[in-house]
């Protein structure tokens, strides 16, 4: 038997004539349970508890909170995110595995909100990241952030929510805005050009003047340790 | 993830070990991490690493109008925004001299205990969580909603009501409001039987917490400790009734206070509270119809609102503790420096250094949530 693995999976879809079927039924159940990762980088975040809790109740809808970056699929950044806080999030959004969805609750990850004119602030979200859907407001209602989570639901039913894609195909771009922002030695542990490779997402813009910057101060990490 | 960049480091061989808690993790309040050095399953050095949501606060404040800057005031403490509208008004009217009406200052009072109140909420959700038990989180936000309700009427907004402005509130409250206040806080009234019965005398939450996080006076005092924590110690100090502002002088409440200073005291003083903030939010709806008049004085014309020269320091009683701006003027149209002085700040970062000494590592997050820290405060 061929290993199944190793086939890209374009070409999967052709060599086999229920694959489409089967892609649909799973894009379905991927759309029905979303595991949201559990990470406040905003104000925006007070809204979620509301969301999750009794009374607007998203478990209803499949949405649950998830603790570990690794089990989860969508990624809220809910509000703006500092410089110091976008390594986090860039290096959590880097270890989800692959359908993975971003949603940027908040006026302030659409163009900065209120600190449009912060020296600290990450202004717009899709220069680092590639988002999915954009929920807006200062602070948006629950019943806003449960209508973007059911957009986002249709997308994924309808196959429409691949920006993770998007990561893979322009990580030129995706870094080289890092880069600008973090210093060209910024790097994060994770193997984006063999994820991509592995998932057969490898475009002409996958590879360019940023990666090779990357490569070249690509070192071992210094073995972790605290300064105390 | 490529394994050759995983490399541990060589040591010599010892059971000391590195630990990162956050900035996601769950049992972080906010956006927030600590890092601690653990031998066993006891801490031996804690480490506050606090900036992730550092946006350059007092900066920005620098470059808007005096107006403007009532809209930003509130992002500074999410879970408890109204002390901060309140206190930059209060800066602004001692800057200018104004006097504020008597029906806005009762108003005003109104607002800051039912935030009060609905912050108290949301602490026991998160108390609650860190010792396994989500009930009380469920049960804390869906009453939570409930006051946030009736902000929604009062002012459009659930959280960030920019209700207040300098010289008086925006709007007057709506007809039967006060009504719907009161059944509201009835309501809530008789549910605090059923958070006595689920928490505060639950066995496992009592041994949970006694005894843990212990905090005397004398540290109390030298860490610079505000608030509901401070009166965990046993030392009644509390800004409402101290150093009285808006119409506190002219309101009847009690402080309670505790004298064990550790995580059970915490929780109870807040639980303790809850009466004494039911108390008031009575006695204002019974006074707030028979004062009539203006709920504003009159402003000069906002965009070129120039404030007189001067520098003011006010501080207030937010359910973190006690609350403090320095504003400086230099009589142009926008603030020439204002100056947040959170309780947060002490509690978040030295005073869970502290505490953090010594302690069991499943205690951490549980120390964490009991001094009630606000991480957006810590950085501004
Ligand atoms: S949009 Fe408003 S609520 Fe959301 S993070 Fe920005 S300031 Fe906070």
């Amino acid at each position: 038997m061929k290993n199944l693995e190793n086939i890209p999976v374009e070409q999967r879809r052709r060599t086999n004539p229920l694959a489409h079927v089967f892609d649909e039924f799973m894009a379905f159940c991927q759309s029905r349970s979303l595991f949201m990762l559990h990470y406040c980088t905003g104000c925006g975040a007070v809204e979620l508890p509301p969301v999750m809790t009794s009374r607007f109740d998203g478990e209803r809808l499949g949405i649950s909170p998830m603790v570990s970056p690794r089990q989860a699929d969508v990624l809220l950044v809910t509000g703006y995110v500092s410089v110091k806080t976008l390594k986090r999030v860039i290096l959590t959004y880097e270890q989800m595995p692959a359908p993975k969805y971003v949603v940027g609750i908040c006026s302030c990850t659409v163009n900065g909100g209120m600190y449009w004119q912060s020296y600290a602030t990450a202004k717009k979200l899709s220069d680092y990241m590639p988002v999915d859907i954009y929920i807006a407001g200062c602070m948006p209602r629950p019943e806003a952030v449960i209508s973007g989570m059911r957009d986002l639901m249709e997308k994924i039913r309808t196959g429409k929510a691949d920006s993770w894609k998007d990561y893979f195909r322009n990580y030129d771009h995706y870094l080289g805005q890092q880069q600008r922002l973090f210093g060209p030695k910024w790097q994060t542990p994770t193997d984006i050009i063999g994820e991509a490779e592995h998932y057969g997402l490898i475009t002409k813009n996958t590879r360019g003047e940023h990666t090779r910057l990357l490569e070249e101060h690509q070192k071992r990490l210094e073995p972790l340790e605290m300064r105390l | 993830m490529r394994p050759e960049n995983y490399e541990a480091k060589r040591q010599p061989p010892s059971n000391e070990f590195e630990l990162n808690f956050g900035p996601n993790h769950p049992g972080i309040e906010g956006n927030y991490a600590f890092r601690v050095k653990v031998s066993g399953d006891i801490v031996l050095e804690g480490k506050a690493d606090a900036g992730y949501l550092h946006r350059g606060f007092e900066k920005l404040m620098e470059n808007r109008l005096w107006i403007q800057n009532i809209a930003i005031t509130p992002r500074i403490c999410v879970p408890d925004p109204v002390p901060m509208e309140v206190i930059y008004c209060l800066s602004v009217e001692d800057l200018c001299g104004q006097e504020v009406p008597a029906r806005a200052q009762w108003l005003r009072v109104l607002q800051m205990e039912m935030s009060r109140f609905a912050a108290y909420l949301f602490y026991f959700g998160g108390l609650g969580s860190t010792n396994g038990m989500y009930t009380p989180h469920y049960w804390g936000m869906a009453d939570r909603d409930l006051i946030l309700d009736l902000f929604e009427e009062l002012c459009g907004g659930r959280v960030y009501h920019i209700y207040n402005i300098p010289g008086g509130v925006r709007r007057d409250i709506p007809d039967g409001w006060l009504e719907r206040v009161s059944s509201t806080f009835d309501y809530l009234e008789s549910r605090l039987k059923d958070y006595d019965d689920l928490v505060f005398r639950n066995q496992v939450f009592i041994r949970r917490t006694r005894g843990i996080g212990v905090l005397n006076q004398q540290e109390a005092l030298e860490l610079g400790v505000t608030g509901p924590n401070l009166r965990a110690c046993g030392l009644p100090f509390d800004v409402r009734r101290d150093d009285p502002y808006l119409v506190y002088d002219q309101l009847d409440f009690d402080l309670p206070t505790e004298d064990a200073g550790d995580n059970l005291a915490r929780a109870l003083v807040r639980r303790a509270d809850l009466f004494e903030i039911l108390r008031i939010i009575r006695q204002v709806i019974k006074a707030l119809p028979d004062i009539d008049g203006p709920i504003r004085a009159p402003i000069p014309n906002p965009l070129a609102w120039n404030v007189p020269a001067g520098e003011t320091y006010q501080r207030v009683e937010s359910s973190k503790g006690e609350l403090a701006w320095y504003v400086v003027s230099d009589g142009g149209d926008k603030p020439y420096r204002a100056h947040v002085r959170g309780p947060s700040q002490t509690h978040a970062v030295q005073v869970l250094e502290h505490l953090a000494k010594g302690a069991r590592l499943e205690d951490i997050a549980q120390i964490m949530f009991s001094l009630d820290a606000c991480p957006p405060e810590v950085d501004r």
